[in-house]
């Protein structure tokens, strides 16, 4: 393939379009926001004439910590289940013949391209205390008679990890695709059982696919608000259910403005560390 | 019939690069012609000026009187053979074959008879509904060139035609090739870094090295008299030799003395002055190799070695042979060995030999 | 060599996870017990209210109107996109394929609150305008990298193919590269259309009176218990139109 030789009027042509509408509906929105924390809120739930820092003082609000710890901890563990579950899959999927590959993938695809919220109201009717599988363990005797097993943590975590799974399986198996599984041969001629040639060759050779995953699925998770609300407790609130709350319950945008600029600062902060780790380690290779 | 295609002083750059720098070439009408040279030397570069993809930065291209510097690729009576046949992979082979000729809005009946004729002439009939990816790596080298012919171009350029073969197919379609060519006369620019394809697929050869022409000439000539080292080295292998020149001679000859190996007779081009430092080569399979030292004479070089090394090719064999501080690469076909039953075997003393019209000065260094 | 049998488990596991909750909505859709705890027998009753639900219709027929036009745009916007960061390599590219992966990792609740904040500082009343702007935004990026990959494959001698061959530069585009990019130009507008029927968060957030999309619906419909069974035989009607876009899409990709 030959790259186009410079073409200065060409090439902003072609560009332009998506640029400018890139420019003015994300990047401008995005400042906007922070923009917003620093203004004063007025009381029809618009943004004030003026400059304040007042709502910076109210953001440093103690109360905001647990929440802030609780929004990483989940985010980080749904992560780390997403992971231990995608890796052996990814694994399991490079392996197999072309046609069983499609049909796994297909398989994994079809529960990610329905309906978000239908997901979720599933997990509510299967969890429910008159459902299916409250019943089912209550009649095995595997949890007692009074047991919920809606509103809290546990269930938050569960629905997370099933939203989250496919974006932690599918840059897997990217990688995993182009993974030379000669090497695992090479492994266990050299004298490693199964489960070293997965974890000492399998998995560093994917590492980039791992980051990947990881970052995708983190990040998601720390921007959640539906899960928690629709199957959370009152105790399992997110940074994102503090947001929601400020722009749809108290109508104040200025504060919900400056919880989102402090998301997006979580949110980029990741990033921009794997994109500079990856950027010195490609360096290192060449 | 002469100067059909005329490349004027073209000139090329890409940044401080200069991928082609001042070339000057002529093709005859019906010449099948090679740009041969290593990866890196311009010759693409110049087939894709040729072609209208890349615009020269000076200079001129003319075809049959024409010039076509300026003008984009639709325009120029002139079609390419990609090195990987770019063929349309969503249209079948015979709607590949018609696409020139629907672009330049033919007749209907002149498009079928014009695909049908060159399905015939590269023996694809059959396989006209196919699509390429359904074809073998010869069957689409051979529709590339269907494609490009029907359109009836003054010059048909060839991209690495063979390299994307395979090495017995290659061998056939090198073949082809010549058959297309007598068949069709058309004008073929052959471009490749392979000397071997070059040498049996063209009329004349231009050798490119670092953006020039180091010299263009028939195969034989290329290979008997390079005029530079890089063309020597770069058609067939090669043993060069530094020296004076001590004793002009008539008919041409000169006697050249070498340090740590004598003093041979060799062919001189003409220009040799005395006391000149000057270069010479000698082919490895023009020296033969005698266990014996052959009877002395006038027009006799020859010279005690060592035998280094022994690499046996079937068809021949190599020798490398340590004469002081020289290494001289020798190829004796098996029948012609002449020094006794017992092949040389490594570590034996042994004479080389060659012939004064087999040495060739090949450079000139400046008189001493 | 023996292969351990644990990747396998934990797939089909895996997959048994992904699937359980539909196939429970799926069986409960015609289950005449109003919590689907028990089987108490089979019915159509709910297909039959929910077909009587007008505002459920009225919704679908919104979201539609906006998921056909979003993705329309956002195949244009992204083509052209991906045509430009394939072709060029510049500062401008550089800072463009930045702008077009940045939505693609930025949570929703992030892009819905800053829309959000765009419209409210400039008065721009929220409707269906504003749900359109939004979903053609999210939408760009993720047609604009199917359409790469697929122009990744795009060997473009064949342009100077049909240029060598007498086609200017637009009949060049014309019969060459579109055949072969559109494929993927499909695909990339399946994928936009999917995300857009499918989007509750960013939408709720630059919604306006009289814009219940079916998510937005479906939202409101979860907080009536009278109204859950309905629910399930929605979600059963959406299941089944996914597993039919999945086909059509997988036979696409595959024809290219």
């Amino acid at each position: 393939m030959t790259e186009e030789p410079a073409q200065p009027s060409r090439q902003w042509l072609l560009t332009l379009p998506s640029l400018v509408w890139l420019a003015v509906f994300f990047v401008i929105p995005a400042i906007l926001v922070i923009v917003t924390a620093f203004r004063p809120a007025d009381l029809q739930g618009g943004v004030g004439a003026g400059w304040t820092l007042a709502t910076l003082r109210e953001v440093q609000d103690p109360a905001y910590l647990p929440i802030l710890w609780r929004t990483i901890w989940v985010s980080g563990l749904t992560t780390l289940v997403c992971l231990a579950l995608a890796l052996p899959m990814a694994f399991q999927m490079a392996r197999v013949g072309e046609r069983m590959r499609q049909v796994l993938l297909l398989l994994i695809v079809i529960p990610f391209l329905s309906n978000f919220l239908i997901r979720i109201f599933a997990w509510k009717s299967l969890l429910h205390p008159e459902g299916p599988l409250t019943k089912l363990l209550i009649g095995l005797h595997l949890i007692p008679e009074n047991a919920v097993l809606l509103n809290h943590a546990g269930t938050v975590l569960l629905v997370l990890v099933y939203t989250q799974l496919p974006f932690a399986i599918l840059p897997l198996y990217a990688a995993a695709e182009k993974f030379d599984f000669g090497l695992l041969d090479a492994a266990r001629d050299l004298g490693a059982g199964p489960w070293r040639a997965f974890s000492k060759v399998f998995v560093p050779g994917v590492r980039r696919g791992i980051i990947s995953a990881a970052v995708m699925v983190f990040v998601c998770c720390l921007g959640q608000y539906v899960i928690p609300q629709m199957v959370g407790g009152t105790s399992d609130e997110m940074l994102g259910s503090k947001i929601a709350q400020r722009v749809f319950s108290d109508r104040n945008l200025p504060h919900a403005s400056a919880l989102a600029g402090g998301l997006m600062l979580a949110v980029l902060v990741p990033m921009l560390v794997v994109v500079i780790w990856q950027r010195l380690s490609r360096k290192e290779a060449a | 019939m002469d100067d059909f295609l005329v490349i004027d002083h073209v000139s090329k750059s890409f940044g401080t690069q200069r991928a082609v720098d001042d070339v000057s070439l002529t093709v005859a009408k019906g010449e099948a012609f090679s740009l041969l040279g290593p990866s890196g030397c311009g010759k693409t570069t110049l087939l894709r000026m040729i072609a209208g993809f890349e615009r020269p930065d000076g200079g001129r291209i003319l075809v049959s009187g024409q010039d076509i510097t300026a003008l984009p690729p639709e325009l120029r009576p002139v079609n390419t053979v990609f090195q990987n046949y770019a063929l349309f992979p969503h249209l079948s082979v015979w709607e590949n074959i018609a696409f020139g000729l629907r672009m330049s809005r033919r007749p209907r009946e002149e498009i079928r008879s014009g695909v049908d004729r060159m399905l015939e002439l590269v023996r694809l009939s059959e396989h006209s509904r196919k699509r390429p990816a359904q074809l073998s790596g010869g069957q689409r080298q051979r529709v590339a060139i269907a494609r490009a012919l029907v359109n009836r171009p003054q010059v048909l350029l060839l991209d690495e035609p063979l390299a994307a073969l395979d090495l017995k197919l290659r061998q056939h379609m090198l073949m082809e090739l010549n058959t297309i060519h007598e068949q069709v006369g058309t004008t073929f620019i052959y471009v490749t870094h392979d000397q071997g394809e070059a040498m049996s697929l063209s009329d004349r050869i231009a050798v490119m090295n670092a953006g020039k022409v180091e010299q263009v000439d028939t195969p034989e000539h290329l290979y008997e008299t390079p005029r530079s080292s890089f063309v020597a080295t770069f058609i067939g292998d090669a043993n060069f030799f530094t020296g004076v020149a001590v004793e002009l001679q008539h008919e041409g000859y000169v006697r050249v003395m070498i340090d740590g190996l004598g003093s041979p007779l060799v062919l001189s081009n003409g220009a040799v002055t005395s006391n000149q430092t000057l270069r010479l080569m000698v082919r490895p399979e023009k020296i033969s190799l005698t266990l014996k030292r052959p009877p002395s004479g006038e027009r006799v070089n020859a010279f005690p070695g060592i035998v280094e090394d022994i690499a046996y090719f079937g068809s021949h064999t190599r020798y490398r042979i340590r004469a002081g501080e020289h290494s001289i690469l020798a190829q004796l076909q098996r029948s012609r060995f002449s020094g006794g039953e017992i092949d040389p075997v490594r570590g034996a003393e042994v004479w080389m030999s060659f012939h004064p019209d087999e040495g060739r000065v090949v450079r000139l260094e400046a008189a001493a | 060599m023996k292969r351990s049998w644990l990747p396998a488990l934990i797939t089909w596991g895996v997959i048994l996870f992904l699937f359980a909750p539909l196939v429970v909505l799926v069986v409960n859709s015609f289950n005449a017990s109003r919590f689907g705890g028990e089987w108490e027998g089979f019915t159509w009753s709910w297909y039959e209210k929910l077909w009587a639900a007008e505002e459920v219709w009225e919704s679908l027929w919104i979201t539609l109107r906006i998921a056909v036009s979003a993705s329309l745009a956002a195949m244009v916007l992204g083509t052209l996109a991906a045509y430009a960061l394939h072709r060029f390599r510049s500062w401008l590219q550089n800072v463009h394929h930045m702008l077009i992966t940045l939505p693609l990792v930025m949570p929703d609740i992030l892009m819905g609150m800053s829309l959000l904040a765009l419209f409210v500082l400039t008065g721009v009343e929220t409707g269906l305008l504003t749900i359109w702007i939004a979903h053609v935004t999210f939408c760009l990026s993720f047609v604009t990298m199917v359409v790469l990959g697929r122009l990744q494959d795009f060997d473009f001698t064949l342009l100077d193919a049909a240029r060598d061959l007498g086609a200017t530069q637009a009949a060049a585009v014309k019969k060459v590269l579109l055949p072969l990019l559109l494929p993927g130009v499909l695909a990339g507008g399946l994928l936009a259309f999917t995300l857009s029927i499918d989007d509750y968060v960013i939408t709720f957030f630059v919604s306006g009176p009289g814009t219940t999309t079916l998510p937005l619906r479906v939202a409101s419909m979860m907080k009536t218990s009278r109204s859950l069974p309905m629910i399930n035989a929605l979600s059963t009607l959406l299941i089944a139109s996914t597993f039919l876009f999945a086909a059509l899409s997988s036979r696409l990709q595959r024809r290219a």
